[in-house]
């Protein structure tokens, strides 16, 4: 076992690694239409059953406050309500509220009216206090990954046990999708005395189900919560999340029966699973987006000061540019992914309420005009720049279609595959040169351009540095008024595509198979699949 | 005696040290960081900061070892760094799968290989003896993940015989654990099994043109006692040795055979801590196994020692 060790540890040099975070899965779609999937028909369902989802990844913590990977919301969904949801719109909903928050007039404060007569999967009472507990938690626990989602609170106050009053320091826009996910999820204040950071070892919140076992890097069972206030509309006894990283080995799970669901099924595989007169596909489109980041000034690692690097690609937009027209984002959409992901040139979704067409607008697809751009900048042609990418199939073959693509407008890409892990870390030390990943997605637009581009953001890997996208942003993020931030956030796009420091490509699609024994799994733009309220057919 | 017993505690300590020490360092010098694998996406370098503060990764090396050297001896084998688990929980719910796929694994091979070796052995020249040896070829050359691969397609989504994932504990419904390990067991077996049956052949032809096999045939013995009986009685004893010798690859290819039944074994537990730098599982898997095998060793040694003087008497030397 010693040797099998030392294989692993030599082998994850060059293997396939496991996404630990969020694994980017931005996903839309070009000519398909989403298919989120309906609710479940209550007069044709029946009770009880155990659901086996195949899950492409291993849940991290089981601690809404410290948790930072897709998967666990996938878990927490059916187990930690929110205060917030979203509708299959991407619209934000009630959930643990019982309405929209109340914004006062100078936004300083927000007004959220509870649910009352919830209880928590451990007998105790969801209230006012356990909001304010779970917040607070979020925005004080030392490793906590909800403190930049939460922004700037200053006090929480609950006048009585079903109203909560967040106070802001400053005006914060994106607090009411922040509290749609991990950040709004309400806890035991019982479990959280009794485990601390320990939570996630036995977590209990409010939901359809709670947990009930975890067997390291294999499985999760939550099962049926008799104390959830809807608990009449849940079906099932049990789900058990089984996680399968192979995508193949998911698929044929899917097909033998072993799994009714399973998520982030592989644009090779969807096609022939559609086929499958027992099985539908949901397709998703998502918030996020793929892109190539540029290293134009992180020379000291990130939250070092910027530097200016010394290359043509670095100091010059232009050949920045010339690299974004010599992409042929169609093609690669079709080529690569079956045409089942979409084209993106913008942080901004067509599906959020936050675009615009000048959020949507693309750079057209044109080698010569790269080439003349290149000469106009007085770089040797072909320019050879290196790509560090994930050493997944899927990310090997985009870069060898861009590699083969860009070629014709004067670059020679070398391409460099590195582990996930390894890939983070290059990153963020700023060993790289151009760098091919992605960001899942967030609801509100904010949380998917100010940390990536914003210079003070804590994921500004390229290193960039614009003072007018930083007041753009600035802007947006203090504004209460959609169209004036709908307008920002188009000509941040604007400006973005001039300098170039991230190349948006595609936005991927959520595929999740689903067998036809099974009503009601639904899947949302968060990326989330749904799967509490579904059941066997009759 | 007691001079030798103490020697080789000694010796055995010191091996364990330098195990640990070496997997210590080779999993530190790993490119990647443990809080930014956990963080992903999330990431701000507050978080990061406070996580790689809790783990004590900003520590020196030298700290970290200790920390973990001490908290090992303690029986505190830490909490995993993704999910917060405790690492002596996972182990322990890890350990069983694998040490009973393994041994149904053997099971399988000693049944198909020693079998198919006999009768390559006794059909020598004939039609049997060519398919026996050409089923070993194919049995070492063909890789696991492939196999198993086809074995889900063909066996679990074709026919529905097998489920193509999942793991039922032997005392929660023993028929649905054997169901579920029949598989991941046969292409476990497989690579072991053509170890085993080229071993039985060779053996037993050796066996048989022994003076003793023209003896018990001379008796008059009929020809199944004298084939049982004597000659693969004798040739067991190198096949078993063969067995022992192969265990460290049987668990080697349980790795991949977990991985793709989705069973939680300890391969799977370990060769996913890796990836994702879960610097706490992976120390504390060297250390279970670098234990287990220094133990086992020595409880050999000293058996010989008990059986054979002289190596008692060497060992003092």
């Amino acid at each position: 076992m010693v040797g099998v060790v030392a294989l692993a540890i030599v082998g994850a040099a060059c293997s396939p690694v496991e996404p630990a975070g969020d694994q980017p899965s931005g996903q839309t779609g070009s000519s398909g239409q989403d298919v989120f999937g309906d609710p479940a028909d209550q007069t044709a369902v029946k009770n009880g059953g155990t659901l086996t989802v195949a899950l492409s990844a291993d849940p991290d913590k089981l601690d809404p406050t410290l948790s930072r990977s897709l998967y666990s919301r996938y878990v927490f969904h059916t187990m930690c309500e929110k205060l917030y949801d979203l509708g299959p719109d991407a619209k934000i909903v009630p959930q643990l509220a019982t309405a929209l928050p109340t914004i006062a007039p100078d936004g300083l404060s927000l007004t959220i009216p509870l649910r009352e007569g919830v209880k928590f999967a451990d007998g105790t009472t969801l209230d006012s206090a356990a909001v304010k507990l779970s917040i607070n938690r979020g925005l004080t626990l030392p490793a906590s990954g909800r403190k930049s989602e939460l922004g700037p609170i200053s006090s929480i106050e609950t006048p009585d046990a079903k109203t909560v009053v967040i106070k802001l320091s400053k005006p914060f826009a994106p607090l009411t999708a922040a509290l749609a996910d991990r950040a709004g999820m309400v806890l035991s204040p019982a479990a959280v005395n009794k485990l601390g950071a320990n939570f996630s070892t036995a977590p209990v919140c409010a939901g359809p189900f709670k947990f009930a076992s975890r067997v390291a890097q294999n499985s999760i069972k939550v099962v049926k919560d008799p104390l959830y206030y809807d608990a009449a509309k849940v079906h099932l006894d049990a789900i058990e999340y089984r996680i399968i990283t192979d995508s193949s080995i998911r698929s044929a799970n899917l097909r033998s029966g072993d799994a009714q669901v399973a998520d982030s099924l592989s644009t090779q595989d969807a096609p022939t699973l559609q086929k499958d007169s027992s099985l539908s596909v949901l397709q998703s489109q998502s918030l996020g987006y793929q892109g190539l980041t540029i290293n134009i000034g992180n020379s000291d690692g990130i939250g070092n000061p910027t530097k200016q690097l010394d290359t043509p690609i670095a100091k010059d937009p232009r050949v920045r540019q010339a690299l974004d027209a010599s992409i042929d984002r169609e093609a690669l959409v079709k080529s690569i992914f079956n045409g089942l992901n979409t084209v993106a040139c913008s942080p901004v979704s067509p599906k959020s309420e936050f675009t615009s067409d000048a959020a949507q607008k693309c750079p057209a697809h044109d080698p010569a005009k790269a080439k003349d751009l290149l000469k106009q900048a007085g770089v040797v042609t072909p320019y050879k720049v290196s790509m560090i990418t994930s050493n997944n199939p899927d990310s090997l073959r985009l870069a060898q279609a861009l590699q083969a693509m860009v070629k014709e407008g004067g670059f020679e890409l070398v391409i460099k595959p590195v582990e996930y892990a390894s890939l983070l870390d290059q990153q963020d030390r700023g060993d790289f040169e151009l760098l091919q990943l992605g960001w899942s997605g967030r609801v509100d637009p904010d949380a998917n351009i100010f940390n990536f581009v914003g210079s003070e953001g804590s994921q500004n890997v390229a290193g960039y540095n614009s003072p007018e996208v930083d007041k753009l942003l600035t802007d947006a993020r203090q504004s209460k008024d959609q169209a004036q931030r709908v307008q920002l956030y188009g000509q941040v796009v604007t400006k973005l595509q001039q300098d170039d420091p991230l190349i948006y490509l595609y936005r991927q699609r959520n595929l999740t198979g689903v067998t036809k024994k099974v009503l009601g799994v639904q899947t949302y733009p968060d990326g989330v699949i749904r799967t509490a309220f579904a059941g066997y057919a009759k | 005696m007691r001079r030798y017993l103490l020697g080789r505690l000694w010796q055995s300590l010191v091996t364990l040290l330098l195990a640990t020490i070496v997997v210590f360092l080779g999993v530190r010098a790993l490119p990647g960081d443990p809080a930014l694998a956990l963080a992903g996406e999330d990431r701000d370098p507050e978080s990061l900061r406070a996580i790689r503060e809790q783990y004590g990764l900003d520590d020196s090396i030298l700290v970290q070892f200790w920390q973990f050297v001490s908290h090992a001896a303690r029986g505190d084998l830490g909490r995993s760094i993704r999910t917060g688990e405790s690492v002596t929980s996972m182990l322990s719910s890890a350990l069983p799968v694998t040490i009973e796929l393994s041994a149904l694994a053997i099971f399988v091979a000693a049944l198909l290989g020693v079998g198919a070796g006999v009768v390559a052995a006794v059909r020598r020249g004939r039609p049997a003896e060519w398919a026996a040896n050409a089923l070993a070829l194919l049995g070492l050359s063909v890789p696991n993940f492939w196999l198993g691969l086809m074995a889900i397609l063909y066996l679990s989504v074709a026919l529905g015989l097998f489920p193509a994932s999942g793991f039922v504990p032997f005392f929660d419904n023993p028929i649905d654990n054997l169901h579920h390990l029949v598989l991941p067991a046969l292409i476990l077996g497989t690579g072991l099994a053509a170890v085993i049956m080229r071993q039985t052949r060779s053996s037993m032809l050796d066996a048989l043109s022994a003076d003793y096999i023209r003896t018990a045939e001379a008796k008059g013995l009929p020809q199944r006692a004298v084939i049982g009986r004597h000659a693969l009685r004798n040739s067991l004893i190198v096949v078993v040795t063969i067995v022992g010798l192969q265990l460290g690859a049987l668990i080697s290819g349980a790795v991949v055979t977990e991985r793709i039944f989705a069973l939680p074994g300890f391969g799977k537990l370990t060769v996913d801590a890796v990836f994702q730098r879960d610097y706490p599982v992976i120390q504390a898997v060297v250390l279970v196994t670098a234990t287990a095998y220094i133990v086992i060793n020595l409880l050999v040694d000293l058996l010989y020692s008990v059986i054979d003087p002289r190596i008692r008497v060497r060992g003092e030397a």
